[in-house]
């Protein structure tokens, strides 16, 4: 019966013929390492961030009277809410980082060059709006830290003459961080920010259906000058089917994200939740020891350094743009790291660099 | 039984456990505990009650009627069909839900209409000139 079901709905809808010519044809190269997985577990990230945080709206009251005592009552009083909002934190925390370490092995393995700048500037632009849902889901839960973690960095376009000014009331709809605020951050972190993502996505992940994964520079392969698309075609001989070879690989790495999720949950859950997390809102009191998400350690503490703030942040805006247009910047044929010291050693100093702001933000 | 099948069964087990370990909490969750009731009783005037007095009692909507010689009621308003609030008709002497029609006489029984019950009853204790309820 199963079966006869099976196939009457595939006759109506040609699933198998789908899964055929769009997976099983479609090929991965042999010798892909597990980094070429990376994407896939962030997508599912990014997803399991949209179904806790639909749960969590269930109970959230953005309003700066009921905003601290919603999520207090979401950690302690609903059942199993606790779990929502943390698998909701460090999911969010491990999404950067995977973000992250997705870009760091397509630059490391040179995988932005030609064909593929667009899918590198839109893989960074979905880095900047991932920080944008993190900025602005920081605010929503009322708390000290998250108040005042949002008049930092609201406040930094004040750096730039003229416009400054007005960009702050622009991001805070007044002079200082208030209920406007908190609906204005609310509405961009679940209204704006979501479906701009998700179309992002959708380009990002047709870039890479339709130009195919790259083989590794070191690979013996690398050398065939195959086209474009060459490496996806089913003639290819040094390949496996996407499914289900690649995609149980995939799972794999799923799971273990999964995982570190759970791990970290269990035995480390106050990791991403200091005091200032879980202490409410008081506009007239800054806690002593204020400081930012880990993934914005270094920018903070470079601001820190520099004593001009507007040198400081013209230096990381300029910064981010030649991140972004780095496949045109870097355009030689060349992708193996390892044949060029230069940017072998750029790549080391600036890793090392972010590395030690991280640290020196953390611990000064 | 084949060992490709033997798996397939495995991994569907392990995978619907996986599944119900999460959807578990996801439906619990959508069920939030119910708020704590005030336990105790309220308590009125017979001035303050009239002929009849809506009050909300245990978070339910509830009426005090003053029946003609047989002495006072505590009802629910909340009709026993779907839910509406019923209203006293005080020329008629009924209770009727605005919804489907639905009507009842002053001890909460069904004269006409879809409630399938009578409505509830609390119990209600006249002490002098003072009403109390619970």
């Amino acid at each position: 019966m199963w079966q006869k079901l099976k196939d009457g709905i595939d006759h109506r809808i040609g699933l198998n013929e789908l899964i055929d010519s769009k997976l099983r044809e479609y090929r991965v190269p042999g010798d892909t390492n597990i980094f070429y997985t990376v994407g896939i577990v962030t997508v599912v990230a990014y997803m399991i961030q949209a179904v806790t945080g639909y749960f969590l709206l269930m109970y959230y009251i953005p309003h700066p009277d009921h905003a601290f005592q919603s999520i207090q009552d979401i950690m302690t009083v609903i059942p199993y809410g606790w779990f929502i909002r943390m698998i909701h934190i460090v999911a969010a925390n491990l999404m950067v980082a995977l973000v992250f370490i997705h870009l760091v092995s397509i630059f490391f393995m040179g995988n932005y060059k030609k064909p593929r700048e667009m899918t590198w500037l839109a893989g960074g632009v979905l880095l900047l709006i991932t920080l944008a849902f993190c900025l602005s889901g920081y605010l929503l839960p009322w708390s000290q830290r998250s108040y005042w973690a949002t008049t930092i960095v609201t406040n930094i376009p004040t750096a730039f003459p003229v416009i400054g000014d007005f960009a702050v009331t622009i991001l805070r709809g007044g002079d200082s961080v208030s209920g406007v605020t908190l609906t204005r951050f609310f509405s961009l972190h679940v209204g704006f920010l979501p479906p701009l993502f998700l179309s992002i996505m959708g380009l990002h992940i047709f870039l890479v259906w339709r130009i195919g994964l790259s083989v590794p520079p070191s690979s013996p392969s690398a050398k065939e000058q195959k086209p474009w698309t060459g490496y996806a075609k089913v003639n290819y001989s040094k390949s496996y089917p996407f499914y289900p070879d690649f995609v149980l690989k995939e799972s794999s790495m799923i799971l273990l994200f999964l995982t570190v999720t759970f791990l970290i949950m269990s035995f480390l859950p106050t990791l991403f939740l200091p005091e200032t997390a879980t202490t409410p809102a008081d506009p007239l009191r800054t806690p002593p020891d204020i400081k930012p998400e880990w993934y914005f350690l270094a920018p903070y503490q470079m601001l820190k350094v520099i004593p001009n703030k507007f040198l400081g942040i013209c230096i990381q805006l300029i910064a981010i743009v030649v991140f972004m247009l780095w496949p045109w910047i870097d355009s030689g044929d060349e992708r193996n790291i390892s044949k060029r010291p230069v940017l072998l050693t750029l790549f080391l100093l600036l890793a090392v660099l972010w590395i030690v702001l991280t640290f020196w933000g953390r611990y000064s | 039984m084949e060992r490709r099948s033997f798996l397939g069964l495995i991994g569907s087990a392990l995978g619907l456990t996986a599944f119900g370990t999460m959807a578990y909490p996801l439906i619990r969750y959508l069920a939030p505990p119910k708020p704590k009731l005030q336990k105790g009783r309220q308590s009125f005037s017979k001035t303050d009650i009239g002929d009849a007095k809506e009050i909300v009692y245990q978070q339910t909507p509830t009426i005090i009627i003053n029946r003609p010689g047989k002495g006072y009621i505590a009802l629910a308003r909340v009709c026993t069909h779907l839910g509406c609030l019923i209203e006293y008709d005080r020329d008629k002497k009924r209770l009727v839900c605005p919804c489907h029609a639905g009507m009842f006489d002053l001890e909460g029984r069904v004269i006409s209409g879809p409630p399938p019950e009578p409505l509830l009853t609390f119990p209600l204790r006249v002490e002098g000139e003072e009403i109390t309820i619970g």
